[in-house]
C-alpha cells in the first residue's frame, strides 16, 4: 500500500512536466483554435539548446544555468514555429497549418539527431541525492525540484494571463478574435506572443524532463507529444486548470501502472485512460465553454 | 530495373494509404488511425498466408474486411468528438494498435522453424511471393492493379451523389443535417471504407517487405497517411497520387544523394509546401487549369 | 389538423428564457408569420422545430405527431425543411450538387433503390433538379460553385435547396435580409407560388412589407413569449405590438 502511494506521489511530482506540455498545447488551442503538433519536439529542442549553452561555456556556469538556456531557447523556437506554421498560412486552412506543424516536428527531430549524431546526451541533474522525508513517504529531491519549478512556471503564467495587459489581450482574442481586432488588439502580435510564452514554458519542461531522467534523447519527442496531447484532451481543450490537473493525473497513473505492469504495457493503459475519458467526458475535465457554436 | 519496380511498389502502397485517409478527410474527420488499420491488415493477411496457408487474394480480402470492421467500430465513438480532439483520439488509437502488436506473440512451428509474429521482433519470413515465384515486376503490376481499381472506385464515388454528400458533411454538418443527411451513416461509412482500403494496403505491404514490425505502423506513418491527401489537395484522388509520387519519388529517392540531410529536408519541404500552397498541390483552380489543358 | 403545433414550448439556456411557454398553431396551407424585436426568440423557435435545439419543456407536434426524440435529419424526412438566416450553402459544391445532396424525401428513398440513389444520376433526378433550378432562376449557373454566386443568387439557391426534399412545411428564417425592394417583390412571388403548390410556410421575418403583404396570420414574440396573434391588419393596429417594437406609447 505504501509502495502504491509512493509511486503515485513520485508520478504526480513528475507529472508537473506533463502539465506544462499540456498547458502549451491547450493555450495555443485556446487562443488560435489550432493544434501545434511540433510543441513537444520544440520543448525537447529547447532542452538541447540549454545543453549547448552549457557546452559552450565549458563548465563555467552552474548547473541551473541549463534551465535558463532551455527557457530562452524554447521561446526562440516557439517564435520560429509561429512564423513557419501560423503567421503566413491563412486562417481558413487548418489542415495546412496542422501539416506544417508536423513538418516542423520532423525538422526539429532531425536537427537534433544531426547535431548529436543520434547519441543520447547526459543532462545535469540537481538534488538527485537529496531526499526529504515526510512521515512514511520520501520526496526525491530531483522530483521535488521538477514539481516546484513547474508550479512556479504555472503560477507565472496565470499571473501573466490574469494580471497583465498582454494576458487580457490573449484572453480577449481567444474568446472573440474578430471583436478583439476591432477593439484595436493586434491579433498577430498576441498570437506570436502566445507562441513565445508557451515556448518558454516548453523549454523549461524539456529541461525538467532531462534533469529528472538524467539523459536527453530525440526518441523522447514522440511519446511526449502523445502524452501531452492526451493530457490536453483529458483536461479539456483550452482549459489551463484542466491541463494542470490532467498532467498530474497522467503522471501519477503512469507511474503506478509502470510499477504493476512494466514499461511496455504502461503506455497501452494510458491510452485506455484517454478512451475512458473520451467515452464519458469527451469535453475533458473542464470542458471549454465557447461562446460560438 | 528492379530498383524502379521496388519504388513503384512503395508508391503504390503509399497511395492506397493516402486514399484511405482521403475518403475520411472528405467528411471533415482528420484521422490518424489509418496506420492502425494498416497494421491490422498487414498482420492478419500475413498470418493467413504464412500460418494458415491461404492464397494471397482471399487473405487480402479477409484482412481488408477485418480492418473495415475495426474501422467501423472506431467510427461510432469518433462521432462523439469533433475536430482536434478527434485527431488526438485517432492518434491514440493508432498508437494503441501499435503497442498491441508490440506485445503480440503467436508462433507456430512449421518444419522445424517457428513462424509468426513475435512481439517487438515483429513478423518475419512472410515469404509468399518468393515461394510462389513472383518476380518484382509481377508484384508491382499486382499492386498497381489494386491501386487502379481503388482509384477508379473513389473517382466514381466523387462524381456520384455519395461523393457530394461526403463533401457536404465535411463542409457544414449543421446544414447537412438540416437537408436530411444522416451524419452518422455518412461519417461511419467513410471511416469503414477508409479502413478497408488501409487493410488491403497493409496486406500487400506485409507481403512485399516480407518482414513487418510495430515500428512500421507508428505515428510518422499515420501522419504520412493524412499528409498525402492534404499536400495533394482534397479536390481529387489524383492529388493524393501526385503527393505520393512527389514525396516518395522525388523527396525520398531523388534526394537520396543528400544522404542524411535528406531527412532534414523532408520536414522543411513540408513546411514550405504548406506555406506556399495551403490547399495542396492539386487544388481546385489548378485542377481546373489542368482540365482545360487536357481539353475537357 | 394543424400542420404544426407548439404547446407550451420552452427553451431555457441557464437563466435565459429564449422561448417561454410558446403556443402556436399553423394551419395546413397557411402562410404564418413570426415577428418580434431582435432577441425575441424567433430563430430559436425555428431551431426548436427543426430539432437543432432540444426543448426544455413543452411539445412540438407535426401533423398531430409529437416530434420529441426525432433527430434533425429525420425531421426533414417527415417533411420539415428550413432556410438559414446566415446562408449555409455548401460553398465548395456546385449549384447542382447543392440541390442533389438535398434530395432526401421519403419518396426519394422508396422510388430509387439504394444504388441508384447514391451512385447514379438518373434522368428523373436531372428533371427534378432542373425544375428546382428553373424555380430559382439558376439554370444557367448549375455548374458554378455555390460560394461564387452573388448574394441574391445564394438566397435563391438556399430556398431551392430547402425545396429539394419536397417538404410539406417550410420554415423561412429571415429570407429577405439584405434584399432590395425588387428582390423582395420576387421573393413574395415565390412564396405565393409555393403556397400554390401546397406548401405550408412559417415565415420568420423583420422586413414588415414582406410579412404584412404575404401572410395570413402573424404571431408576435417578445422576450421569448407570444404577446399578440392575429391577421396582419390586427397586428398592425395592436398597441401592445407597437410598444414592444418602439419601446413606448406612440401618440
Amino acid at each position: 500500500m505504501l509502495d502504491l502511494l509512493q509511486s503515485i506521489l513520485d508520478g504526480v511530482l513528475f507529472g508537473a512536466t506533463y502539465a506544462l506540455i499540456g498547458i502549451g498545447f491547450t493555450l495555443v488551442f485556446g487562443v488560435m483554435h489550432k493544434l501545434n503538433l511540433a510543441y513537444a519536439a520544440a520543448s525537447i529542442g529547447g532542452a538541447y539548446c540549454g545543453l549547448l549553452v552549457m557546452g559552450l561555456v565549458e563548465g563555467a556556469a552552474p548547473a541551473w544555468a541549463v534551465f535558463l538556456g532551455a527557457f530562452l531557447a524554447g521561446g526562440v523556437i516557439g517564435y520560429l514555429v509561429y512564423l513557419t506554421c501560423f503567421h503566413f498560412i491563412p486562417i481558413a486552412s487548418p489542415l495546412a497549418t496542422l501539416m506544417a506543424t508536423v513538418g516542423m516536428l520532423l525538422l526539429i527531430d532531425e536537427i537534433i539527431v544531426h547535431v548529436t549524431d543520434g547519441m543520447p546526451k547526459a543532462y545535469p541533474t540537481m538534488f538527485d541525492d537529496e531526499m526529504l522525508r515526510m512521515g512514511e513517504f520520501t520526496l526525491r529531491g530531483d522530483l521535488l525540484l521538477v514539481f516546484t519549478v513547474g508550479v512556479v512556471c504555472m503560477a507565472g503564467l496565470l499571473l501573466l494571463l490574469y494580471r497583465t495587459r498582454l494576458g487580457l489581450a490573449t484572453r480577449a482574442v481567444s474568446q472573440q478574435p474578430v471583436a478583439a481586432r476591432l477593439c484595436g488588439i493586434q491579433v498577430q502580435r498576441v498570437n506570436a506572443a502566445t507562441f513565445v510564452i508557451t515556448g518558454l514554458l516548453g523549454g523549461i519542461a524539456g529541461a525538467l524532463i532531462g534533469a529528472s531522467v538524467g539523459t536527453l534523447s530525440p526518441l523522447l519527442t514522440t511519446p511526449l507529444t502523445v502524452k501531452g496531447l492526451i493530457v490536453t484532451v483529458i483536461g479539456g481543450l483550452g482549459s489551463i486548470p484542466g491541463a494542470i490537473i490532467a498532467g498530474l493525473l497522467v503522471g501519477g497513473v503512469e507511474n503506478l501502472l509502470q510499477m504493476y505492469r512494466g514499461v511496455t504495457e504502461r503506455d497501452l493503459y494510458v491510452m485506455l485512460l484517454l478512451f475512458v475519458f473520451l467515452v464519458f467526458r469527451p469535453g475533458g475535465i473542464f470542458a471549454h465553454r465557447s461562446g460560438r457554436d | 530495373m528492379d530498383f524502379y519496380y521496388g519504388l513503384a511498389q512503395i508508391i503504390g502502397v503509399h497511395t492506397l494509404l493516402g486514399l484511405s485517409a482521403y475518403i475520411v478527410l472528405l467528411t471533415g474527420q482528420v484521422s490518424l488511425a489509418q496506420a492502425g488499420f494498416l497494421a491490422i491488415g498487414a498482420y492478419s493477411a500475413a498470418m493467413l498466408t504464412v500460418l494458415a496457408g491461404w492464397a494471397l487474394v482471399p487473405a487480402l480480402a479477409v484482412s481488408s474486411l477485418l480492418s473495415a470492421l475495426v474501422a467501423c467500430a472506431v467510427g461510432f465513438p469518433a462521432l462523439r468528438v469533433r475536430g482536434l480532439i478527434l485527431v488526438v483520439a485517432t492518434l491514440a488509437f493508432g498508437e494503441g494498435v501499435r503497442l498491441f502488436f508490440f506485445n503480440f506473440d503467436y508462433q507456430i512451428a512449421r518444419g522445424g522453424v517457428k513462424l509468426g509474429p513475435l512481439g517487438g521482433e515483429g513478423f518475419r519470413q512472410i515469404r509468399y511471393f518468393p515461394e510462389h515465384g513472383w518476380t518484382t515486376l509481377e508484384v508491382m503490376l499486382f499492386i498497381w492493379a489494386i491501386v487502379a481499381v481503388v482509384m477508379a472506385a473513389l473517382w466514381w464515388f466523387d462524381r456520384s451523389r455519395y461523393g457530394a454528400v461526403l463533401r457536404a458533411v465535411g463542409e457544414d454538418e449543421l446544414a447537412a443535417q438540416s437537408v436530411g443527411i444522416n451524419l452518422t451513416a455518412i461519417k461511419v461509412s467513410a471511416m469503414t471504407v477508409g479502413g478497408a482500403i488501409a487493410g488491403v494496403a497493409g496486406g500487400i505491404f506485409a507481403h512485399y517487405t516480407t518482414h513487418i514490425e510495430h515500428t512500421n505502423f507508428n505515428i510518422l506513418v499515420a501522419t504520412f497517411a493524412i499528409a498525402y491527401p492534404i499536400v495533394g489537395g482534397l479536390a481529387s484522388v489524383f492529388g493524393t497520387l501526385a503527393a505520393v509520387v512527389f514525396v516518395q519519388g522525388f523527396l525520398v529517392e531523388g534526394l537520396r544523394f543528400l544522404g542524411d540531410w535528406r531527412n532534414l529536408l523532408f520536414g522543411a519541404l513540408i513546411v514550405l509546401a504548406m506555406n506556399l500552397r495551403p490547399h495542396g498541390l492539386l487544388d481546385a483552380p489548378t485542377l481546373a487549369r489542368l482540365k482545360r489543358l487536357v481539353g475537357r | 389538423m394543424n400542420m404544426l403545433e407548439l404547446k407550451g414550448a420552452s427553451r431555457h439556456f441557464g437563466g435565459v428564457r429564449a422561448v417561454d411557454s410558446l403556443d402556436l398553431a399553423v394551419a395546413e396551407g397557411a402562410i404564418f408569420g413570426l415577428i418580434g424585436p431582435n432577441g425575441s426568440g424567433k430563430s430559436t423557435t425555428v431551431n426548436l422545430v427543426t430539432g437543432l435545439f432540444p426543448l426544455t419543456t413543452g411539445q412540438i407536434c407535426f401533423r398531430g405527431a409529437d416530434l420529441a426524440g426525432v433527430p434533425v435529419h429525420r425531421r426533414l424526412g417527415l417533411g420539415i425543411a428550413r432556410t438559414f438566416q446566415n446562408i449555409r450553402l455548401f460553398g465548395h459544391l456546385t449549384v447542382w450538387q447543392n440541390l442533389w445532396v438535398a434530395q432526401n424525401s421519403p419518396e426519394d428513398h422508396v422510388r430509387r433503390g439504394f444504388f441508384r440513389r447514391w451512385l447514379g444520376g438518373s434522368a428523373g433526378v436531372r428533371a427534378e433538379i432542373g425544375e428546382l433550378l428553373e424555380f430559382a432562376g439558376l439554370a444557367a449557373k448549375q455548374d458554378e460553385l455555390a460560394g461564387n454566386l452573388a448574394f441574391g443568387e445564394q438566397r435563391r439557391l438556399e430556398l431551392a435547396r430547402a425545396l429539394a426534399a419536397r417538404p410539406q412545411l417550410l420554415l423561412l428564417d429571415e429570407p429577405a435580409a439584405g434584399m432590395n425592394a425588387e428582390e423582395i417583390g420576387q421573393l413574395r412571388e415565390r412564396i405565393l407560388k409555393l403556397r400554390g403548390r401546397g406548401v405550408t410556410i412559417l415565415l420568420v421575418e423583420h422586413v414588415m412589407e414582406l410579412v404584412m403583404g404575404v401572410t395570413d396570420r402573424i404571431a408576435v414574440l417578445n422576450f421569448g413569449q407570444k404577446i399578440a396573434e392575429g391577421t396582419p391588419a390586427e397586428i398592425q393596429a395592436d398597441p401592445v405590438v407597437r410598444k414592444a417594437y418602439l419601446g413606448g406609447d406612440v401618440k
